[in-house]
């Protein structure tokens, strides 16, 4: 009797232990806004934008503890001035080279999200939600939040390509414990 | 052959003491559950269903289910408002009270169990760990209101999604050994 007695108290320290830091870790939003308006063409070389999250104090002030990325997003409102419907795809690049010509892009880079189909003259919103569903390179994008945290991003089309992105942001949710 | 005697009338006495204490219930809950350390999501409501077992004195076993839906967060980026949709969350586990008699009690407990967050682009399960405190009134025979407060910490490796849950609850005893 004595020794079921103290299952309650054995058991709340053992799920203390087990949790190990749960008191002293969360989970923490961290975002990168992008240039707005960002305005991409089609080019011999394209823009790409530099992202270093370390820029980012809950990144920078969570990086050594960074235990997991619960969740990413992309969003932004992505306008095509162009005459024709464009599907639109970001990639990002590990090196975070900028200036890349599209054949270098599609060997350094990964897609990282899309496409997209944006009508000719139109803006598509894209939103935390829609953003979740787009991500096909998402395992690149964590690789390198538990990384270095600096990589580029490049917002491409097919064909002739014009858009403007405009409230444009790389947001993730980290986890971080000590 | 007294020493047999000895040890017969103390298995008895322990069998009739188990007995006695023993019963079955069922009970239902609701109240809200607040993020704790989670920048993504905000509070929202919890409701679910228990069963407490009352196996000897003092002890009670309580298998829950219990389902969440976690709030909305809007997050500032750039001076853009965006909403992060909440997580609905699944909970089932079992558990262990150090329960007192009387018409009103204190109890404090533990629990171990199993916690699924979904949302979309999310379909995640943690064990899950639960540890709190109740207070028992005993309204009528067989029916007693409790109202507790319990930190559920779902645990993935050196880091722990934390909530706060505040319930209200009551529980109907089915049948007890007199």
């Amino acid at each position: 009797m004595k020794m079921l007695r103290t299952t309650v108290p054995v058991l709340a320290l053992a799920a203390l232990a087990a949790a190990g830091c749960f008191l002293v870790s969360g989970q923490f939003v961290v975002n990168y806004a992008l240039p707005s308006p960002l305005h991409v063409t089609t080019g011999a070389t394209l823009t790409g934008v530099d992202v270093d999250l370390n820029t980012i104090s809950e990144y920078d002030d969570h990086k050594a503890d960074l235990k997991r990325v619960d969740d990413l997003a992309l969003v932004g409102n992505f306008r095509n001035n162009a005459g024709a419907a464009a599907q639109v795809e970001c990639w990002i690049v590990p090196g975070a080279t900028l200036n890349l010509t599209p054949v270098q892009l599609s060997t350094q880079g990964v897609k990282l999200w899309g496409p997209i189909n944006v009508a000719a003259g139109a803006t598509e919103k894209v939103d935390w939600n829609r953003s979740a569903t787009l991500f096909v390179g998402r395992q690149t994008l964590i690789d390198e939040i538990k990384g270095d945290g600096h990589f580029s991003l490049y917002v491409t089309a097919n064909g002739a390509f014009d858009l403007d992105i405009t409230n444009g942001a790389v947001i993730a949710v980290i986890g971080a414990g000590k | 052959m007294k020493k047999l005697f000895f040890i017969a009338v103390a298995i008895l006495a322990l069998g009739a003491s188990t007995a006695r204490a023993a019963g079955v219930g069922v009970g239902v809950f609701g109240g809200m559950s607040i993020p704790v350390l989670q920048d993504d999501q905000d509070k929202g409501s919890l409701m679910g269903l228990r069963v407490p077992v009352k196996l000897v004195p003092l002890l009670t076993i309580e298998p829950f289910y219990a389902k969440s839906g976690l709030g909305d967060k809007t997050i500032d980026v750039a001076g853009l408002s965006l909403t992060r949709e909440g997580s609905d969350v699944t909970s089932y586990g079992a558990n262990i009270m150090l329960t007192l008699g009387g018409p009103v009690s204190f109890y404090p407990f533990a629990g171990i169990g199993s916690a699924k967050f979904e949302r979309a682009a999310q379909d995640e399960s943690f064990t899950s760990y639960h540890l709190g405190l109740g207070m028992g009134f005993g309204v009528v025979p067989k029916l007693s209101i409790d109202l507790r407060g319990e930190l559920q910490a779902a645990v993935d490796g050196d880091v722990s999604r934390k909530m706060l849950n505040v319930t209200l609850g009551a529980s109907y005893s089915l049948f007890s050994m007199p």
